[in-house]
C-alpha cells in the first residue's frame, strides 16, 4: 500500500501552498480572531500561576493541602501528568522517524513544541514543591561547603537526570529540525526587523547539499537516542512510585504503564491542540483526516496497553496475597475516591473503545472532545495512583483524607494558563509545521 | 534576494555566542567559588567589638591559659565566655582608669552583661560539643588557630560542614591518643607550641565519624 | 556560477553531468534533503557519527565515574551495609548522561562542520535564492574548481535545462 497516497490530500499542494500556509502563518501581520480569544482565556491563567508561585513563596507549602499522610499532592501529581503529555513529542519525531512512518511530518513540529512546554510545566512542580525552593540547587552535583554529594540512588535524583537530559535533548533536536524552517521563514519575510530574527535564528542556514547530509545524520542519530530516552524517562519518574514499599505503588507494572499512559496523553494532548489549529488556519490539507485517523490509532493502541496495565494491577494485587495490596483493591474500588476510579475507567478503558470505529476517528469534533476526556482520565489517574495509596497505607490509625486547596487547583490552572500562552505564541511566531519534511513527502510522492 | 547581513556581522554572531557561554561558565564558577570567599565565610576578618579585647597581649604577653576565662571548655559543649567579674579581677587594680576599659566597668557597676560580637557561631541546627573535642586531644589551635598571635580575634577557619568532616572523615590524624592501645593523657590543650601530629598513632585505628545524627540532632 | 533549476530530478541530473564533465567544486541548495546528490558531490561525512559516539561514550564513563567516585571514595554512606559500588542504582543517571552529551556534541559538531552560524553568505547574493528554501533548487560551480572557465560553465549550465542563471560574487 503506498502510505504516502493519503497523507497529501487530494487538492495535492505543490511547494509554494505548502509554504503560503505554514511559513505564512508566522510573518502574516496581525492576530487572528480564535487566536486572541484562547490568548485572552490563557493569559489570565498564566497571571494566576504568578500569583500562585507568589504566594507559594511567601507563605511556603502550607498552601497546599498536602497533610501527613498524603504528603505528595497535585504537585507529583501535575509533574507526572506534564511529563507524560510531553513523551508523544519525542515519539512522533524520534520513534516515528525510526520506523519510517512519513505522516509523521505533519504534526511533528506542533508535538515536539507541545513537549518542550509540557516539560516546562512540569519542571516547575519540583522546584516549587520544595520546603526551602531556593535551595534547589542542591540536587545538583557541585563543589559545596558541606562536602557532600547527592543521593545518587534516589529516583528523585534520577529524575532530575532524566527530566534536564529529555529538556535539552528535545530543545536541541527541535531546534535542529527548526534550522531550514526557520530559513524559509527568512527568506520569505518582508519586514526588516522579521528578516533579521529569522536570519539569526536560522543560523544562515542555506540548504547546501553538504549541510543536509550532516544534517540527515545527526537528525537519525538524535533520533536514535531519543527514542531509549522516551521509554527511559516516564521510566524513572515512575520509579518514584515504584521503587517505594506503598501498597499500590510497589509493582513492577508500572514503568511500561506509565510510559504507555504518557504516550496516551501526549497524543491525546496533540489532539487537543491540532484539531481546532488546522481548522483555524486552513492546514486541513497538510494535517488530513488520515492523520488524525493514524494518531487515533496509537491512542487507541496506547489506551489498551494502559487498560492491560489497569488489570494487572488489579490481578497482581489480588494474585500476591498481600493483606495491604487487598485493602488497597477494596479502597481504590469503593473507598472514599472511588468514584474518582470509575470515573478514570470510564475515560481510559470505556471511552477510548470509541476508537475501534473508523468513522470516529476521522471525525475532528468527536476526537477533539474525546481526546479532552482522555487527559482528564490520565489526570485522574495519576491523582489515584498518588492520592489513594498514601491516604490510607499500612497503618489505619494514620488514615485522613487529602483535600486540594484552592491554591493547589489555581497553581495546577495556571501551568495549564502557562502553556496554551505558549503554545499560542509559538504559532504565532514559528513555522508549526515541519514545511521542509512536508515538502520532501511530496516529491516522494509524485514519483 | 539581498543580504540580510553583512560579512563581519558573521564574527559578531559566534562572538557573542562563544561570549555568552563563557560568561555563563565564568557566573557559575564564580558563584561556586563565592562560598568559600571571606565576604561568606569571615575568615581571616577580625569583628570589632565594645572593648578591644587583645589575645595578643593576654595569652602571648602575660602567659593567662585559655581556661582562665573560657572555664567550661573541658566540662560543657559551650567553651564559656568569661563573666566581667573575670575581667575585673586584674582590671580593678590594673588599667582601672583606663578609658578603653569603660564598658567593662560600666558593665561591673550596672550588672548587665558586655554583648561581645560572636567569631565562631554555628547554626542552630548544629550540635557542637567542646568538652568531647578538647578531652580527645584536639588543641584550640586546630579549629581556632593561632589566637595567642591576633590582637583581635578573627575566625581562621569557615567552619563549614566540609571543613569539619575533612577531620572526620579521618581523625586519626588529629588526634593524640591511643598508642598500643592505651590512652596516653592528653597534653595540654592550650600550650602555645602544641603540636596535635603524634606519629606514632595509626590513623586507621581511630574510627571515623560520618554518623550525620552525631552533630545533627 | 549558480543555476536554478524548478525541479528537483532536473538538479540531479545537473549534477551528475558535471560531475562526469569533470567538475569537483561544486555545491547543490535545495528546500530538502537530496540524497543522490550527497553521493554525487562526494559529501560523506564520518566524523559527525563518531563525535556522537564518543560524546555518548564520555557521558556514559562521566557519569558512572561520577557516581562511583562519590559513593566508594568520597562519600561512603553506610546504609544498611549494603555495598558501596550499588551500581545497578547507578545506571539511570548513567544512561541519562550518555544521552545528553551524545546530543549536545552532535548539535555542536553539526555546527561546526556545517561552519554555522554564518548569516553572510556570498550565495545569499543571488536574486532568486530566497527561493531555495522554498521550491526551486540550485547547482553551483566555485570559481576555485580547477576547470572553471566562466563561458565554458556558463554554457554546460545553460545546456542543463537550468531555469536561470546567476553570478555570484565574493
Amino acid at each position: 500500500m503506498d502510505k504516502h497516497e493519503h497523507f497529501i490530500t487530494a487538492e495535492k499542494p505543490d511547494y509554494a501552498s505548502i509554504d503560503r500556509s505554514v511559513i505564512g502563518i508566522p510573518l502574516e501581520k496581525g492576530f487572528r480572531r480564535p487566536w486572541l480569544f484562547v490568548f485572552a482565556v490563557a493569559f489570565p491563567l498564566f497571571i494566576v500561576l504568578q500569583i500562585s508561585i507568589f504566594w507559594l513563596f511567601v507563605k511556603g507549602v502550607g498552601i497546599w493541602g498536602i497533610r501527613i499522610p498524603v504528603g505528595w499532592g497535585f504537585a507529583i501529581i501535575n509533574f507526572v501528568w506534564w511529563i507524560g503529555i510531553g513523551h508523544a513529542g519525542t515519539f512522533i519525531s524520534a520513534f516515528l522517524f525510526l520506523l519510517h512512518q512519513p505522516w509523521r511530518a505533519a504534526i511533528n513540529r506542533f508535538a515536539e513544541t507541545m513537549t518542550l512546554f509540557a516539560v516546562m510545566c512540569a519542571g516547575m512542580f519540583p522546584i516549587l514543591h520544595l520546603g526551602r525552593p531556593q535551595r534547589f540547587y542542591w540536587m545538583v552535583p557541585y563543589p559545596n561547603t558541606m562536602g557532600l554529594w547527592p543521593q545518587f540512588r534516589s529516583p528523585l535524583m534520577w529524575d532530575i537526570f532524566a527530566v534536564t537530559t529529555y529538556f535539552t535533548v528535545s530543545l536541541l533536536f527541535w531546534y535542529t529540525g527548526l534550522l531550514p524552517d526557520l530559513a524559509s521563514a527568512r527568506d520569505r519575510a518582508q519586514t526588516y526587523w522579521k528578516k533579521r530574527i529569522y536570519g539569526i535564528l536560522s543560523l544562515g542556514w542555506r540548504g547546501a547539499a553538504v549541510h543536509w547530509e550532516k544534517f540527515n545524520t545527526l537528525y537519525l542519530l538524535l533520533a536514535g537516542i531519543s527514542t531509549p530516552l522516551v521509554v527511559s524517562v516516564h521510566t524513572v519518574v515512575s520509579f518514584d512510585f515504584a521503587s517505594s514499599i506503598v501498597p499500590g505503588w510497589h509493582t513492577t507494572i508500572f514503568p511500561p504503564y506509565f510510559v504507555a499512559g504518557a504516550i496516551y496523553s501526549g497524543f491525546a494532548m496533540v489532539l487537543t491542540l491540532m484539531i481546532p489549529v488546522r481548522k483555524i488556519y486552513h492546514l486541513e490539507s497538510i494535517i488530513t483526516e488520515a492523520h488524525l485517523d493514524v494518531m487515533a490509532k496509537v491512542t487507541l493502541t496506547t489506551g489498551l496497553i494502559v487498560g492491560y496495565g489497569y488489570m494487572m494491577e488489579m490481578f497482581i494485587a489480588w494474585y500476591s496475597g498481600n493483606l495491604y495490596e487487598h485493602f488497597l483493591i477494596k479502597n481504590v474500588t469503593t473507598g472514599p475516591y472511588g468514584i474518582m476510579y470509575w470515573m478514570l475507567i470510564l475515560c481510559n478503558v470505556i471511552a477510548v473503545q470509541i476508537l475501534w470505529f473508523p468513522q470516529v476517528r476521522r471525525n475532528p469534533v468527536i476526537l477533539f472532545i474525546l481526546s479532552i476526556i482522555f487527559n482528564i482520565g490520565m489526570w485522574l489517574e495519576r491523582f489515584v495512583i498518588v492520592v489513594v495509596s498514601l491516604h490510607r497505607d499500612f497503618m489505619p490509625s494514620a488514615w485522613a483524607m487529602y483535600y486540594p486547596t484552592v491554591w493547589d487547583w489555581s497553581t495546577y490552572l495556571g501551568t495549564i494558563g502557562f502553556f496554551f500562552v505558549a503554545i499560542l505564541i509559538f504559532v504565532r511566531t514559528l513555522p508549526m509545521i515541519a514545511s521542509f519534511e512536508v515538502k520532501e513527502l511530496l516529491t516522494h510522492e509524485h514519483k | 534576494m539581498a543580504q540580510i547581513f553583512k560579512p563581519i556581522d558573521n564574527t559578531f554572531f559566534r562572538g557573542i555566542i562563544v561570549g555568552g557561554l563563557l560568561l555563563l561558565i565564568g557566573w557559575i564558577t564564580t558563584a561556586i567559588m563565592h562560598q568559600w570567599s571571606s565576604s561568606q565565610t569571615g575568615v581571616g576578618i577580625p569583628l570589632a567589638q565594645p572593648v578591644p579585647f587583645s589575645h595578643e597581649h593576654h595569652v602571648e604577653g602575660l602567659g593567662i591559659d585559655c581556661r582562665f576565662c573560657h572555664t567550661s571548655v573541658e566540662k560543657s559543649s559551650f567553651a564559656g565566655m568569661p563573666s566581667t567579674e573575670t575581667c575585673m579581677k586584674c582590671h580593678q587594680e590594673i588599667w582601672k582608669d583606663s578609658p578603653m576599659l569603660l564598658p567593662v566597668r560600666e558593665s561591673y557597676r550596672t550588672g548587665k552583661p558586655i554583648v561581645w560580637n560572636r567569631v565562631h557561631n554555628l547554626p542552630d541546627f548544629v550540635y557542637f560539643d567542646h568538652s568531647i573535642h578538647v578531652q580527645k586531644g584536639i588543641a584550640c589551635q586546630v579549629c581556632h588557630g593561632k589566637v595567642e598571635s591576633m590582637p583581635l580575634m578573627r575566625k581562621e577557619n569557615t567552619l563549614y560542614m566540609g571543613w569539619c568532616m575533612s577531620c572526620h572523615e579521618h581523625p586519626g590524624h588529629y588526634v593524640a591518643l591511643h598508642q598500643n592501645n592505651q590512652r596516653q593523657p592528653p597534653k595540654t590543650p592550650t600550650e602555645m607550641s602544641y603540636k596535635p601530629w603524634d606519629p606514632n598513632i595509626d590513623p586507621k585505628r581511630v574510627k571515623e565519624i560520618r554518623n550525620c545524627s552525631a552533630c545533627h540532632r | 556560477m549558480a543555476a536554478r533549476y524548478a525541479d528537483k530530478d532536473q538538479l540531479v541530473e545537473a549534477a551528475r553531468l558535471a560531475r562526469s564533465n569533470g567538475y569537483t567544486r561544486m555545491e547543490a541548495y535545495s528546500p530538502f534533503p537530496v540524497e543522490e546528490l550527497f553521493e554525487i558531490l562526494g559529501h560523506k561525512d564520518r566524523r559527525l557519527p563518531w563525535a556522537v559516539f564518543f560524546g555518548g561514550l564520555t557521558g556514559c564513563l562521566a557519569g558512572f565515574f561520577m557516581q562511583f567516585y562519590a559513593n566508594v571514595f568520597d562519600d561512603k554512606l553506610n546504609i544498611g551495609g549494603r555495598p558501596f559500588n550499588s551500581w545497578p542504582a547507578f545506571i539511570p543517571i548513567t544512561f541519562e548522561l550518555t544521552v545528553l552529551f551524545a546530543a549536545i556534541t552532535g548539535f555542536v559538531t553539526l555546527l561546526s562542520r556545517c561552519g554555522l552560524p554564518e548569516i553572510y553568505h556570498p550565495v545569499f547574493n543571488i536574486p532568486t535564492f530566497d527561493r531555495a528554501s522554498l521550491d526551486s533548487f540550485f547547482l553551483c560551480i566555485m570559481a576555485d574548481d580547477p576547470k572553471f572557465n566562466i563561458e565554458e560553465v556558463s554554457e554546460f549550465l545553460k545546456k542543463t535545462n537550468a531555469a536561470d542563471m546567476n553570478r555570484v560574487e565574493h
